[in-house]
């Protein structure tokens, strides 16, 4: 898919004041058809309009590539992490480096994971074993923790890469079990 | 008044509104103001350069990305601010940025502030 920019590593022309160019939004989840591409550029502390048209250029860049619409946001670590911006969770847990073609987070020396615990108590003998191969796969099929690159880290806690929380989260929830999402970054 | 002088005034009007919230450290209210008055003096712009005005803003955005791409750049740029000013706090840097903006397409069009 190409709204994946993070993953095809565009070769993108961009000033040395940009740190970053991250991708953020529902384009980077698995399992979701995103309407619009959410772009973050992270600058140097330069002045706001030399930021603002930093960006605009990357925007354009971007557009040739795409076919749906970019909303495309500049900031430095000081507007980054400001209470003002509602964006900034999503951008350091599930943001993607489109330069890097990583976690964002990779950034600061940390790695996002989602963990999910489970309790099955409440599931018959049958759904458990329908649950277990949902995660492991059954019969050369490939299960979510193969086609994600998920694991178990112990029975009823699984642990996988931000972007697969829908995929994970919604077919745990056919089950109807009890479940908590955790979001961690380890360091 | 004819189409011009209107889109004339309410330009002048919004950015002088937005020098007073400026002013008064009101950001947020400057930020829209200034983004109505570009908006105006674009307008403008498009109806002296082809003899008609953009019916929305997503008939604005069409023509200035097709025929005004200098024009279209800078819409594009700040929209995004006047859309999140509602639940975002607005800077003072941001608001001068906008500002300017407004200036620039106010001299495209020959109208003195």
């Amino acid at each position: 898919m190409m709204q994946k920019l993070w993953l095809k590593k565009p070769t993108l022309n961009y000033n040395k004041d940009v740190l970053d160019i991250v991708q953020f939004g529902s384009s980077v989840e698995d399992g979701k058809t995103p309407e619009d591409i959410d772009i973050a550029v992270i600058f140097n502390k330069i002045p706001l309009k030399e930021q603002l048209d930093g960006a605009q250029e990357i925007k354009r860049q971007l557009e040739t590539l795409l076919e749906i619409p970019i909303h495309i946001n500049s900031f430095d670590f000081y507007s980054l992490f400001d209470s003002s911006n509602f964006a900034k969770e999503s951008i350091l847990f599930y943001g993607k480096s489109i330069i890097h073609g990583d976690d964002f987070a990779k950034r600061f020396g940390f790695s996002p994971r989602i963990q999910i615990y489970y309790s099955l108590e409440k599931l018959k003998k049958k759904d458990k074993i329908r649950f277990n191969y949902m995660l492991n796969g059954r019969g050369g099929e490939y299960g979510l923790f193969r086609e994600h690159k998920g694991k178990l880290l112990k029975p009823g806690l699984i642990e996988i890469n931000p972007e697969f929380e829908n995929i994970f989260v919604g077919s745990i929830k056919e089950f109807k079990v009890d479940f908590k999402v955790r979001r961690v970054l380890l360091g | 008044m004819n189409k011009e002088e209107i889109l004339i005034k309410a330009g002048k009007e919004y950015f002088y509104s937005g020098n007073d919230e400026f002013d008064k450290g009101r950001h947020n209210s400057a930020v829209v103001l200034y983004f109505k008055a570009l908006v105006s003096f674009s307008d403008l712009y498009v109806l002296q350069k082809t003899g008609n005005t953009p019916s929305s803003h997503t008939d604005r955005f069409k023509i200035t990305k097709e025929k005004f791409p200098e024009v279209y750049n800078l819409l594009d740029k700040d929209f995004p601010f006047y859309q999140s000013s509602y639940v975002q706090i607005m800077s003072k840097e941001l608001a001068e940025v906008i500002k300017d903006d407004a200036k620039i397409m106010a001299e495209k069009t020959n109208t003195k502030l």
